[in-house]
C-alpha cells in the first residue's frame, strides 16, 4: 500500500516537473506560436491598422476645432467563436482619445447606455439628502457625432492538408449628422494551419 | 619668483576651466530614426525612408512615414515604429506590437505609419526578424 502511494507521489512529482511552468508574456516582444483563433495580436494589428488610418485620412479631425464625439454602435461577431467585441473597440477608443481628436460617450448605446451612473446620477435630481449644487443640471449631456460600427467574419478554406481560416475585421465610421461613413476600413486576417487546429 | 608663476598658473587655470563651454543640462541623445537588424540587412534592403506632415481639417498636422524594403531572398520582417514628441519623450500608441511582414524574392514592398498625435516631431523605426 505505501509502496504504491510512493510511486503515485513520484509520478505526480516527476509529471508536475516537466509541465511547462506559467510565464509572462510581453505583448511588445512576443513572438510566440500563433494560434488559428483570433487572439490579442491580431485585435491588435486590425486596431492600429484603423487607427492609423482614420487619423491619417483626416476623418477624425473636426474641421471647427474641438473633438468628435463618438459613439460605439454594433460590432456584429460573425465567427464561430466568442469573441467579446470590446476587445477590439476599446482599443479604438482608446486610441482615438489619447490623439486628442475623439471622446466616446458612455452615455449612450443600442443597449442602453454603457455606463448607466450617468442617468442614475441624474435621479438625485430633487432629492433633498443631496447638496443640489453638485448634482448634474439639465441639458449637459452631450450628444455623439460620430458612430463606430462593424463586423467580424470568418470562412474556413480546406487548402491541400492544411486549413485556411480567414477572418476579416471591418468597421465604419459614420457621421450621424448625415449619415454618411466619413471612413471605412477592412483588416483581413488569414491563417494556414493543421487540419487538426480548431479555429472555434 | 615661484610663487607669481604658481599664482599666474592657477588664474590662468580658472580663467580658462570658465571659459570652456559647459555640457548642456538637458542634452538629449542622439537617436537613429532608421534601425536594422544585422540578420534583415542580410536578407533586404531599405532603400527609402519618407516622412511628411499631413494637414488635419482642424489645422494641426500629423507626421506620417512610408518606408520601402527590398528583398534579396524570401524573407520575414517585423518592423515598429515609436514615435516621439518634441521633447523626445514616447508618444504611445494603439499597442506596442511589431507588425510582421513577408517580402519575396526581388520584390518592393511599401509599408506606412501615421503618427498617433500631432505632438509626435520624430520617430524610431525598428526592422527586424521575427523569431
Amino acid at each position: 500500500m505505501l509502496k504504491r502511494a510512493l510511486i503515485l507521489s513520484a509520478s505526480v512529482l516527476i509529471f508536475a516537473g516537466c509541465s511547462t511552468p506559467t510565464r509572462y508574456v510581453d505583448p511588445a516582444a512576443d513572438d510566440g506560436p500563433v494560434a488559428m483563433t483570433m487572439d490579442y495580436r491580431d485585435f491588435e494589428k486590425a486596431a492600429t491598422e484603423a487607427v492609423d488610418d482614420m487619423l491619417a485620412s483626416g476623418a477624425v479631425s473636426n474641421p471647427n476645432g474641438g473633438r468628435y464625439i463618438m459613439v460605439v454602435s454594433r460590432i456584429t461577431n460573425d465567427t464561430m467563436q466568442r469573441i467579446d467585441t470590446d476587445q477590439l473597440t476599446k482599443k479604438i477608443r482608446v486610441a482615438l482619445l489619447r490623439s486628442g481628436k475623439v471622446v466616446t460617450t458612455t452615455a449612450v448605446g443600442l443597449n442602453g447606455a454603457e455606463d448607466e451612473m450617468t442617468m442614475r446620477a441624474r435621479e438625485l435630481r430633487n432629492s433633498e439628502e443631496f447638496d443640489q449644487s453638485g448634482v448634474q443640471k439639465k441639458g449637459t449631456l452631450q450628444a455623439p457625432d460620430l458612430s463606430l460600427s462593424g463586423k467580424i467574419l470568418q470562412r474556413n478554406h480546406k487548402v491541400g492538408d492544411e486549413q485556411q481560416v480567414e477572418y476579416y475585421i471591418q468597421l465604419s465610421l459614420t457621421d450621424l449628422a448625415s449619415g454618411l461613413a466619413f471612413w471605412e476600413g477592412e483588416t483581413p486576417i488569414i491563417k494556414r494551419g493543421s487540419n487538426s487546429s480548431v479555429s472555434w | 619668483m615661484r610663487f607669481v608663476f604658481i599664482a599666474v598658473l592657477l588664474s590662468v587655470g580658472v580663467f580658462m576651466a570658465g571659459c570652456a563651454s559647459q555640457p548642456e543640462a538637458n542634452a538629449l541623445i542622439e537617436r537613429q530614426e532608421l534601425k536594422v537588424d544585422p540578420e534583415v540587412i542580410y536578407t533586404m534592403t531599405v532603400t527609402e525612408l519618407l516622412e511628411e506632415r499631413l494637414p488635419q481639417p482642424g489645422g494641426e498636422s500629423l507626421l506620417q512615414i512610408q518606408f520601402a524594403v527590398e528583398a534579396r531572398s524570401d524573407a520575414e520582417l517585423a518592423w515598429k515604429v515609436t514615435w516621439f514628441d518634441a521633447s523626445g519623450l514616447v508618444v504611445k500608441g494603439v499597442g506596442d506590437a511589431y507588425r510582421k511582414a513577408s517580402v519575396l524574392t526581388g520584390q518592393t514592398r511599401y509599408f506606412k505609419a501615421a503618427a498617433p498625435h500631432a505632438r509626435a516631431t520624430s520617430y524610431q523605426l525598428h526592422l527586424r526578424e521575427p523569431k
